[in-house]
């Protein structure tokens, strides 16, 4: 612990209220910590529970702050389209983006007020920015593990899979066997392979 | 008993924890009798965890507000006890009024107050900065900037207020309530940790005689705190001794400024004095630091509380360091972060800031995602009901809940709001001036907060106002808390159920009904007769949280909604009721299975539009 040599990363995560960010932040921190790397997390708790937007962010490797501010996040994790969009100013330029490819619509687009950005415009314009750029149907591969929940898994794994985390999933999965309840196990080590294998593809 | 690892780790054990998480192991190890707290983010976390764990080693009260949970707190100290008060920011305007005089007669048990302030407003009224509290009412603070930091941080105020016998602050910030950090913990005693009481009127019966002698009593104590913090290992010094550049730092601005500092690779260029314990200030810790350093700048959020007093002490001892603060850059409002000190530092030391680019500009026009009330939310069927009688003709007094998110178009249910119960005192004194109709909306946990002094005054000055009672059987908004309106099955043996209406009555109602939220037939004709008479009147309309029932009582309904018919009507109850279960699928509207929790409010609404179908 506490060596100073550790690589520094910045990661943000994205969603909505509901979906799961938060617990998917914890376990990746938990990861991280059994990996025996200096860390520090934060979320913003409260209103933005009632179906609005929930960003956390996970800092490894001796950061000490809480918050990230636009243009400091090495990795972006996404689980939520708009909301991927929304937070790419947060990317810093060359940084990664893995994100879900399935829209959550607000209440204004679902009441017909305002219309969601197309799937495909979303996607150029993250992949025109960022270095490296995932896009998953979390949804269909959280569905075919065994519950949609799991679909944050997914998006964590893709993460691990992609040699850019100072671990890989071999520590997810350690971490998955280790602070998952025991009968959320299996989903979440198939929606493991499943997201691994997603960007290994 | 719980096998949470808070109540079965040993000394040495490491877990990732939430800050608010390490203050319950904090206080755990301390010796923590009683528990007392008033919900409210960025604080909540504290008392549920207590609540999660149920453990004897300690009593745990949700109070029905925060003046009450201080009081109780302070009992429980007094009878010898190591009491916790918990509440956020604006929490502690309604304690205030014990706080000052407890910190007068003192209290031997040991009272730790945590302060839980929210700069940037992430979910309050205001930003104060209760820093001043500690300040007015001389509490020796604490301010953690990391979750290990709020362990041994609460464990340390303990140790203080058991030895000063004086309430001791704990005050946070909403980034770090909600910071999430590796934790090393310390060894958990055997027992709570308890002094017995010496009966002693003339110390703690505060009348203008003792009240005298405790303010002596109080300036001498505070002597002894200042010679904690001028020893205290969380006030502390790093950089190169000969450097003549200082920053001064406090609370999460520690963070801010370690990165800053990596960020810029300005380690070497400056020497930081980094304040853990904040008040009473390590006069002479400073001091010789000032008299070291030529400049010095003060980084804190908020209020220029460390800088005036930096500035203060300069000027008292001739000291000729130039000291710089608050400006354009660090103002007093939101939050302070890693990219805002990078700038000011750049300034400071007179060199380029690091370029800070984004891969990506702010995308425009984005639909925005406000957070909403819940489909099937018996607010919203209240304040639709309210809306079809009242319309612009009435003017609508909100309350803090949830049910303030009925703000939000087309429901525009709120005119004004001041604060925690003051929906019928506000709207009284509204309608006394404007003489028009005032409808207040006030939730049931609200109403047990504050409502009910502004309900007996309504009725003592004779105002005239409609009061609706939102009465949905949970603290909603900062996680489904217990209150006094709360079923009985549901709070269990150690909490008794208070009828809100034998409330109303015993205060001198007369003018009253009780309505089923979801029942619009009946909230509507009751508000009809209730609309035409003058006086206070209440209506009482009950209806489980949706969320909550839920998760409580695993209480799910076998029904949707579902349209048969679309065309004005569909799109009338859309517009008019606009639950976030429905949705627009180009022309026609369509009710999402998986949102609907079966209310079926859009079926009277809207009866020719929607129909009952099973589930699945």
């Amino acid at each position: 612990m506490s060596e100073t040599t550790q690589k520094r990363m910045r990661i943000y995560f994205t969603g909505v209220g509901g979906q799961g960010t938060l617990t998917a932040t914890t376990l990746l921190s938990r990861t991280a910590l059994d990996a025996g790397l200096d860390l520090v997390a934060g979320e913003v708790h409260g209103m933005a529970q009632r179906g609005g937007v929930v960003e956390s962010v996970l800092l490894l490797g001796g950061w000490r702050s809480p918050r990230l501010d636009p243009g400091e996040a090495d990795i972006i994790l996404g689980f939520e389209p708009l909301e991927t969009l929304r937070g790419l100013p947060y990317l810093r330029p060359g940084g990664a983006v893995f994100s879900s490819s399935d829209p959550l619509p607000p209440v204004s687009v679902s009441l017909g007020n305002a219309p969601y950005p197309d799937l495909a415009d979303i996607e150029s314009r993250v992949r025109a920015a960022a270095g490296v750029c995932r896009f998953l149907p979390c949804r269909e591969l959280g569905l075919q593990a065994g519950s949609v929940q799991s679909g944050n898994t997914v998006l964590l794994a893709a993460a691990c899979a992609s040699g850019l985390l100072p671990f890989g999933t071999d520590a997810l999965e350690a971490a998955i066997k280790k602070y998952l309840p025991a009968k959320l196990q299996d989903v979440n080590l198939k929606a493991l392979s499943l997201g691994a294998a997603a960007v290994a593809g | 008993m719980s096998m949470h690892p808070l109540l079965t780790g040993g000394r040495g054990e490491r877990h990732l924890l939430l800050t608010n998480e390490a203050i319950v192991r904090g206080a755990l190890e301390a010796g923590v009798s009683l528990v007392s707290c008033y919900p409210g983010t960025p604080s909540s976390e504290v008392p549920d965890t207590f609540r999660k764990l149920g453990s004897d080693r300690y009593v745990l009260e949700y109070s029905v507000n925060e003046k009450v949970a201080f009081e109780v707190a302070a009992g429980a100290a007094l009878a010898g006890g190591m009491a916790l008060v918990t509440m956020k920011h604006v929490g502690l305007n309604v304690a205030a009024d014990p706080l000052f005089t407890a910190a007068y007669s003192g209290l031997p048990g040991g009272l730790v107050l945590l302060s839980a302030d929210d700069p940037g407003c992430h979910a309050s009224q205001n930003e104060q900065d209760n820093r001043h509290y500690a300040r007015a009412a001389s509490l020796p603070c604490f301010e953690p900037a990391s979750a290990a930091e709020a362990r041994e941080m609460t464990r340390e105020a303990f140790r203080m207020a058991r030895e000063l016998q004086q309430p001791v602050m704990l005050r946070t910030t909403t980034r770090v309530n909600h910071m999430r950090g590796p934790v090393e913990f310390g060894e958990l005693p055997a027992e709570r940790s308890q002094v017995p009481f010496e009966r002693n009127p003339g110390r703690f019966v505060a009348v203008p005689a003792t009240a005298r002698v405790r303010h002596r009593a109080l300036v001498t104590a505070m002597k002894k705190a200042r010679e904690f913090a001028e020893n205290s290992r969380f006030n502390t010094e790093y950089g190169d001794p000969g450097v003549r550049t200082g920053i001064i730092v406090s609370g999460v601005s520690r963070n801010y400024l370690a990165d800053a500092l990596a960020t810029g690779g300005w380690g070497g260029r400056v020497r930081v004095l980094e304040l853990g314990m904040t008040w009473p200030l390590p006069e002479k810790k400073l001091l010789a630091f000032l008299s070291s350093c030529d400049r010095v700048l003060v980084l804190e959020e908020g209020d220029p509380l460390l800088e005036s007093g930096v500035r203060e002490l300069a000027q008292r001892h001739h000291c000729a360091v130039r000291v710089e603060g608050k400006d354009e850059l660090l103002t007093v409002q939101g939050e302070y972060s890693t990219t805002l000190l990078l700038r000011r530092l750049a300034q400071y030391l007179d060199c380029p800031c690091p370029a800070l680019t984004s891969a990506a500009p702010a995308a425009e026009g984005l639909p925005n995602r406000p957070p909403n009330l819940c489909a099937g939310c018996s607010h919203r069927a209240v304040y639709y009901a309210v809306r079809q009688v009242f319309g612009d003709d009435a003017y609508y007094s909100n309350d803090i809940g949830c049910y303030t998110l009925g703000v939000l178009p087309p429901l525009r249910a709120a005119d004004f709001l001041v604060c925690m119960g003051s929906s019928i005192s506000t709207g009284s004194g509204f309608a006394r001036v404007s003489g028009k109709p005032v409808v207040a909306f006030i939730g049931d946990s609200t109403f047990f907060h504050s409502g009910m002094t502004g309900l007996a005054n309504a009725l003592f000055n004779r105002h005239d106002l409609l009061v609706v009672i939102l009465d949905n059987g949970t603290t909603a908004m900062t996680g489904h808390q217990p209150n006094p309106g709360m079923a009985q099955e549901v709070l269990g043996e150690a909490s008794l159920h208070l009828d809100i209406e034998a409330v109303v009555r015993g205060l001198g109602v007369t003018q009253f009904a009780r309505v089923k939220a979801f029942n619009l037939k009946g909230v509507m004709a009751a508000l009809e007769e209730l609309k035409d008479k003058k006086g206070v009147r209440v209506l009482l309309a009950e209806e489980p949280c949706a969320l909550y029932a839920r998760r409580q009582f695993r209480k799910g309904t076998t029904q949707v909604a579902e349209v048969r018919e679309q065309g004005e009507d569909a799109r009338r109850c859309l517009d008019t009721l606009a639950c976030p279960a429905f949705y627009r699928d180009g022309e026609t509207i369509a009710v999402d299975e998986n949102l609907c929790s079966g209310c079926m409010v859009c079926l009277q609404v809207a009866p020719k539009a929607f129909k009952a179908r099973k589930r699945g």
